[in-house]
Order: structure tokens, then sequence, then C-alpha cells
């Protein structure tokens, strides 16, 4: 609810409740950065969200939405080398998309100040692994950076721009999704102007890493993060709090849990708290380890503070204990808690806590029979017809290679048409690996926004390699799932501006398909099926891939656009003398909007919940399902 | 082995529901009270997947301690559910003697509508819920929110019974003024309305 507008005010001092995203997208403004390029991606999708609404209010700015985060960090890295502050924001999985060029840009270097935001994703609320993506720092040698709290995130995101043009190299900014996603106080600072425009001035014999530049750029690179070194010695982000025998390191959220935890026990320990956790304070850390006997390390995911504190205790020979994951006081996976700090602390020091977590848990234990509740497709959502007809079609025999978005909610029963899946794009290259060893059909899904992110070059490779896979092409004009960005093909940028919009359709002909379609989901369900029984058909007989364009808007964009207008279609109803109770509409469709009466046994519509897209109609053997005149 | 414990100031409160339902409207809607009334005060959302129409939990943590967003099992001073199965699914966070109020109307999973899983009767709820805690509030705030106008300012229903428990120590009048000037003009009667009928039925339940 807080407005971008909002953000955009000038008014030092004033203090409003923000998503550490909210405050990144305020920091943007007061680092006076020139350029923000990013893919959406949760746990950071918002921080674009706000800039793009704020961008055309800002004077000397761009923002854009990259068709990907390849895409986007060589946009917002070009313009730092030419000379301006930049930024380019990505979830975890979104960095190893953008890997090549975070590399290069290492080597290079920036000219103005350069901030890589990586949302990572502990416990994986919405992604496909919890890589902890701090080794990138540690293996492209980039300065990187871990706030632990919202206001942090801003106050701290104005330092990285002045660290990053210090050493010349971008700063990755690595948050956490319980950073990204916690409200708290933050205060506003003043709003630092942007150069309209720059010059480029040539330099290729340092922006252009052919290998002998690259050769030349490798010890200038290792020479930079010496000097980055030096900084993280004596910044004041790296700082110690408290006192005790007990020694603490932590960063990120995980010191937020170190603090409650301490409060909580009534313990007393000495925290080293990092700010900068590349390059590492060396010096402060191994002083650090020489004045405690024994020191936890809690932080989230790998150990990787862990490790650098035993490799220093090694090499300076320190006698210390470092208690960490190594020894199984914190696990590996899944995010913290001031629970986990708590019980660990416990066990370390030998005494326990006033709440009996055991006997909670034990009482939970009854309840693991609870009916679950997982994230579904809306009601309405066009992608149940689309999954409905390409099942019924197959008959639930050919192989669904899935792809990144809210179709792979069709994992679940009864829609059961997600089979395999690696990262966004991975549909249609799957397809074909899995076409040229098995004798099966193949129906891959995927959705617009993903099908220009990342499923161009794949379906290059499966028409010149002649792949004989069906893919449908689910295009709900949005990028549904991080919360209804633009994309190439809606027509909208991230300037909100209005651009001519690319057709999947085209696009697909002009890469070489020969057979596309594009048809509505909600035309006629019959016709779905038919539609996508052809295409198999075709791709046997012709042995190279078709493409089905299935073109309706996202449910919730329908729905929206009812709300604003108090519009809404005559509504959908169960004729009960009619419905006999056999349950397929419930059982072939899971649509959030229908139950089953616990009296009558029949099934009804919910009418506040439907969204109006009439797919149960057609599902109904008895007719049953109707709409009001 | 010593105990070794002290007191926190921090009012955690802890708000489940079904996605699409205003739960994470509500966090924040209170957060924002509690920082107009000058409180320290932390929110803890869970964003994308977790919002399609799948269960939905999102903290309120009050007063100068609070640091992070989490709150652990047996912390929380107030648990507000707004569907029964899923308060139920985290009521162990509920603090000895905390508070439950929970809104009594059924949203049934898909799982159940398909009759591939069975809705726990309302007597298994409450003695479930009677083991965490004996402080438990149930009410119809979909039917109080249709009455006053709105099935949608249900939030703003359960946040009048927020305030009316005296958990918070947010202002009425303060909650109210942020309820008014959040939301578009045209919502303010009706959630106005929410807000008193909420308020009320708790005062009357306590």
């Amino acid at each position: 609810m807080t407005k971008p507008k909002e953000l955009l005010e000038d008014a030092p001092g004033k203090t409003l409740l923000l998503l550490a995203n909210e405050a990144i997208a305020r920091g943007v403004l007061e680092a006076g950065v020139r350029l923000v390029a990013l893919y959406p991606g949760t746990p950071s999708s918002e921080i674009g969200n706000n800039l793009t609404f704020m961008a055309p209010h800002i004077p000397n700015f761009y923002f854009e939405f990259s068709t990907n985060e390849k895409v986007a960090l060589e946009v917002a890295g070009a313009a730092a080398v030419a000379g301006v502050r930049s930024m380019m924001v990505c979830k975890g999985p979104g960095l190893n998309v953008a890997a090549d060029p975070f590399f290069s840009l290492a080597y290079v270097g920036v000219r103005g100040g350069m901030v890589i935001v990586v949302a990572d994703d502990p416990s994986m609320w919405s992604s496909q692994n919890e890589n902890d993506s701090r080794y990138y720092a540690l293996m492209g040698n980039m300065p990187l950076m871990e706030p632990s709290d919202p206001a942090e995130a801003k106050s701290m995101l104005l330092e990285a721009y002045e660290f990053s043009e210090k050493v010349e190299l971008p700063v990755l900014f690595r948050t956490t999704t319980r950073v990204n996603h916690t409200r708290a106080p933050v205060r506003f600072h003043e709003i630092r102007e942007r150069p309209a425009q720059v010059e480029f001035e040539k330099e290729p014999y340092r922006f252009v890493p052919v290998p002998s530049v690259a050769r030349l750029r490798h010890p200038w690179l290792l020479g930079q993060i010496a000097k980055a070194r030096e900084i993280s010695e004596t910044s004041h982000l790296n700082f110690i709090e408290g006192t005790g025998d007990l020694g603490i390191i932590t960063s990120g959220v995980a010191y937020t849990y170190v603090v409650e935890a301490l409060d909580h026990l009534g313990m007393n320990a000495e925290i080293l708290k990092l700010g900068i956790t590349h390059p590492l304070p060396e010096q402060k850390l191994t002083d650090f380890l020489r004045m405690h006997e024994r020191v936890v390390v809690v932080e989230e995911l790998e150990p990787y503070l862990e490790t650098h504190a035993r490799r220093l205790a090694q090499l300076h020979r320190v006698e210390v204990d470092i208690l960490g994951k190594e020894q199984g006081y914190f696990s590996r996976t899944m995010e913290y808690s001031p629970r986990i700090v708590i019980e660990a602390l416990c066990k370390i020091a030998d005494c326990n806590t006033c709440i009996n977590w055991d006997e909670i848990d034990s009482r939970m234990k009854d309840m693991a029979d609870l009916p679950p509740r997982p994230p579904l497709l809306c009601a309405g959502c066009p992608h149940r017809a689309s999954y409905f007809a390409i099942r019924t079609a197959t008959r639930g025999k050919a192989i669904y290679p899935s792809d990144i978005g809210c179709y792979t909610l069709s994992i679940a029963p009864p829609l059961e048409t997600a089979d395999i899946l690696f990262d966004m794009g991975s549909s249609i290259s799957t397809a074909c690996g899995i076409a040229q060893v098995t004798g099966q059909d193949i129906v891959a899904s995927v959705g617009d926004s993903t099908f220009f992110a990342s499923v161009l070059p794949g379906l290059v490779n499966a028409v010149y390699n002649k792949h004989p896979v069906s893919l449908v092409v689910l295009d709900n004009r949005t990028t549904a799932m991080t919360g209804h960005q633009p994309h190439p093909g809606t027509g909208i940028t991230g300037m909100q501006e209005q651009v001519e919009p690319l057709d999947v359709e085209d696009v697909a002909k002009g890469l070489g398909v020969k057979y596309v379609k594009t048809i509505n989901p909600f035309d006629s369900l019959a016709g779905l099926v038919r539609e996508v029984r052809e295409m198999v058909k075709w791709v046997r007989e012709n042995h190279e891939p078709a493409v089905l364009v299935s073109k309706a808007p996202c449910a919730l964009l329908t729905a929206a656009e009812m709300r604003k207008t108090g519009e809404y279609p005559p509504r959908f109803y169960v004729d009960s003398d009619m419905c006999t109770a056999c349950k397929r509409c419930l059982n072939r469709l899971s649509c959030p909007a229908m139950y089953l009466d616990s009296v009558t046994d029949k099934a009804v519509i919910d009418e506040p919940l439907c969204n109006y897209c009439g797919t149960c109609v057609a599902v109904c053997p008895q007719g049953a399902i109707k709409q009001e005149e | 082995m010593t105990s070794n414990t002290r007191n926190t100031t921090v009012i955690n409160i802890a708000i489940t529901g079904v996605g699409g339902q205003g739960v994470l409207t509500l966090a924040e809607i209170l957060a924002k009270s509690a920082l107009e009334d000058s409180h320290n005060v932390r929110v803890g959302e869970i964003h994308g997947m977790a919002q399609r129409g799948g269960h939905v939990v999102c903290t309120v943590r009050i007063g100068e301690n609070a640091k992070g967003p989490i709150i652990d099992p047996g912390t929380a001073h107030l648990v507000v559910g707004f569907e029964p199965v899923e308060t139920l699914r985290e009521i162990h966070l509920i603090s000895k003697g905390g508070l439950v109020i929970m809104n009594s109307h059924v949203q049934y999973p898909v799982v159940v509508s398909m009759g591939k899983a069975e809705y726990p009767s309302k007597e298994e709820i409450h003695d479930a819920l009677t083991m965490h805690t004996a402080k438990i509030i149930e009410f119809n705030a979909i039917e109080l929110a249709n009455n006053a106008g709105n099935s949608l300012s249900m939030n703003i229903v359960m946040l009048g019974a927020i305030l009316a428990s005296g958990i918070v120590p947010i202002k009425k009048e303060t909650a109210l003024h942020v309820v008014q000037t959040t939301f578009p003009s045209k919502f303010v009667d009706v959630n106005t309305k929410a807000f008193e009928l909420g308020y009320q039925a708790i005062s009357d339940s306590l």
C-alpha cells in the first residue's frame, strides 16, 4: 500500500513503514542512481514494481524491465562503465542467468558506482533452489554487502555506491527473503541529483577483455580487492557490540535473531556483525577470534563466514573453538529464527529457555492431518483451461516439460502437467532432450514473459535441429507470478510508455517454426482440446516443432478491471436440480471457487470467488452449470 | 542446567488466513497505526507462491526490542485467524494465556472440495485450539463485513477486533484514521462501519 508517490517525496527526516524492497527503491533516489535494469523475481520484485511507477517522475532517470537478467546486467553494467551510477536487481537464480557478464564486469570494472542487488530465498518460499549467492562474490572477486533489515538496506545501499566508486568495482548487495519482505520504519534522506548525460570515454584496452587485456585485468582486480579489504577493515558496517566471554560472528537477517536470542536468554556475548562480507576485514576478524575461547558463527545457508573464520584461525595460529554448521549446531538448509539461535546457544552454554518447544511441537504433531492449502491457479485462470485441454488431448500420456511461472502450479492434481523443470526457459530445451531419446509425445508449456526471457534460443535450437516437440505458450499478457510486470509482449515499458508489443506468434514464425497458431482458451474447451490434438499429430507427422499460443489475460487483471469499472458479466451457477453430484467439475478443474455443499453433496459456485471464466460449464456432463441470462 | 530468561517488551501478533483474504493488508495497516503512535514495529510477510489462494501467515511485532520479523512458537500474544483451519495451522505460535480471535466462516481448501480430504468439525477445531490456549473468541467476521457493505472489508472487521482486544498499544482513533486515509475515499464508509462492527463484536465477548 505504500505508494510509489510516497517514495518520491523530497522529505528528509520523514519516517515511513517500508519493505526493504521499497527502501531500496527509495535508496535509488537518494544515491542518485541514473539507470536501473532488472528482470522481476521474487523476493526482489517490489523494487521494480515501485521504480517503474516512480521512473516517469524522476528527472534524468531510466528504468527498464529487461528481457532477462543477463541483458539487465549488461545494460546496467555498461551505464556504470560509461560513468553514471547504475543498478541491476535479480533473485538468486537470476544471478545464475547473469553469471557470464558478472565475471567480466569485475575484470573491466566500472567508472560510476554500481550495485547488483541479489535476493536469495532461504526456505525457497518462491524459488527452485536456496543457493547462497555470497559465493559469487568470492568466485568473481566482487565486493559483497549484506543488510540485516529495511533501514539498513537503504543506508548500506548509499555506502555501497561510495564503496563501488572507491574501488571501481560493482558491489554485490545480497539480501534474503526475510530482509526483502520485512516492513520496518525507514527514515528518508536527501535526494541526490543525477547527470543528464555523460561522455563515453573510449578505453578499449580496459573494457574489451580479449585474452591479452584480461591477463592484465585479473591482477588489477586482485589489487582492487586488496584495497577494498583495507576499507572493510575500518568500515563501521563491520562492527562489534555487546560484551561477554562468548563471541558471535553473524551477518544479514541472522544478526537480528542473535540480538533477540540474547535478549530472550538474558545472555551476554560479544557480537561481530559483518555488513561487508567480501572482502572480509581479516585483521578485525582474527583479532576477534583471539579475544574469545569460543566463537559461534550464525549465518543462514552455507558456512561462508564459518569457513573463513576457520581459515583465518589456522593461518594465524589462533586457539579458538569455532562453533557452527560443521559441528551440527546450525543447519545448511532453510531460514533461521530466533528459536533456532536460542536452541543452539542453549546447547553451547548449557542452559534452557522458558518456552517448552518440545511440548508445543508434540501438540502440533496431531495436526499433521489438517487438509493442506497449497497455492493454486486462481479462479478464472486461463491456464486451467489450457492445461485441462493439454491433458485431455493427450490423455495424460504425453511428457509435459514445464517452465517458471504461475503455471508450474499445474504440477498438482488434477491437472498434473509438469514433469520436468530446471530453470527459466528449460521447457523447450528439456523437451528437445526427451524427444531425442524417447518415442513419447511431448507437450511443453511456458508463459509469455518466460518465452521472451529465455525460450528464444531453445526454440531456435528446436527448429534448426528438427526436434519433434509441441510448445504451448500460455500468453496471459503479463509477468503474473511476480506481480504483473510488463514484458516485451505487453506494449508497456518500465518507463510506463506505450510501445509496439512483440507478438509471440510472429516471433515464433520469425524463428522458423512452421506450425504456429493462436487461440483463446476461453472460446471453446472442446475446440482447445482439438487444437492440441491436431498440433501433436502434426509434430508426429512432420518431425519438427510446433507452437500453439493460448492467449487470454491473467484472471487477476480481469478481476481488477471488473472491480474498477463495476461491470460484471452475468453470474455462473450450478442448477442443483440438474447436478447429479458426480464431482467431475471439482475433480477435473480444482477451481478454488467451487465446492461441494455439505448437505446436498452437490457442486456450488462460491460467487465472491468466481472470476467468470466459464471453463466449468463445458466440463459438466449434465449441462448443470449455467450462466444467468 | 540453569534456566536463564527475562521478559521482553515486544507484543507479537500473528495473522493467518488464505491468500486473497486481505491478511497482508491488515498487517500493514496495523503496523502503520503502531508507527503512527510512535512505536517501533516489524512486519513479516511472504509474497509470491504463498499468495495464490494458499495459506498465508503474516507477523506484526510492536515494541523497542523487535528487531527481526519472526514470531517463534509459543510467543504470540494474539493470533488472528481469518479461517478456522488456517487458525489451527498456526496455533503453535500462541503464547501461554494468549488470545485467539477467529473468523468462524469456513473456506474449503480444494482438496476438501474435491472430496480428497476432510475438513475437521467445529468441535474438533475448538478442542485442538483449546489445547494451546483457553482464550478463544470466535465470530462470523464475513457476516459483519457483509453488513458493513462489502465482504472484502473482513480484514478491517478484524482490525476493529484486534483494537478491542486491548492487546496492542494503539489508540482506536489512530487505527481508524490510518484506515480512512489509506484506502480510496469511496471505501471510507464501508471500512469505518466494518471497523466498528469488529470492535463491537470483541468488546461484547470480553
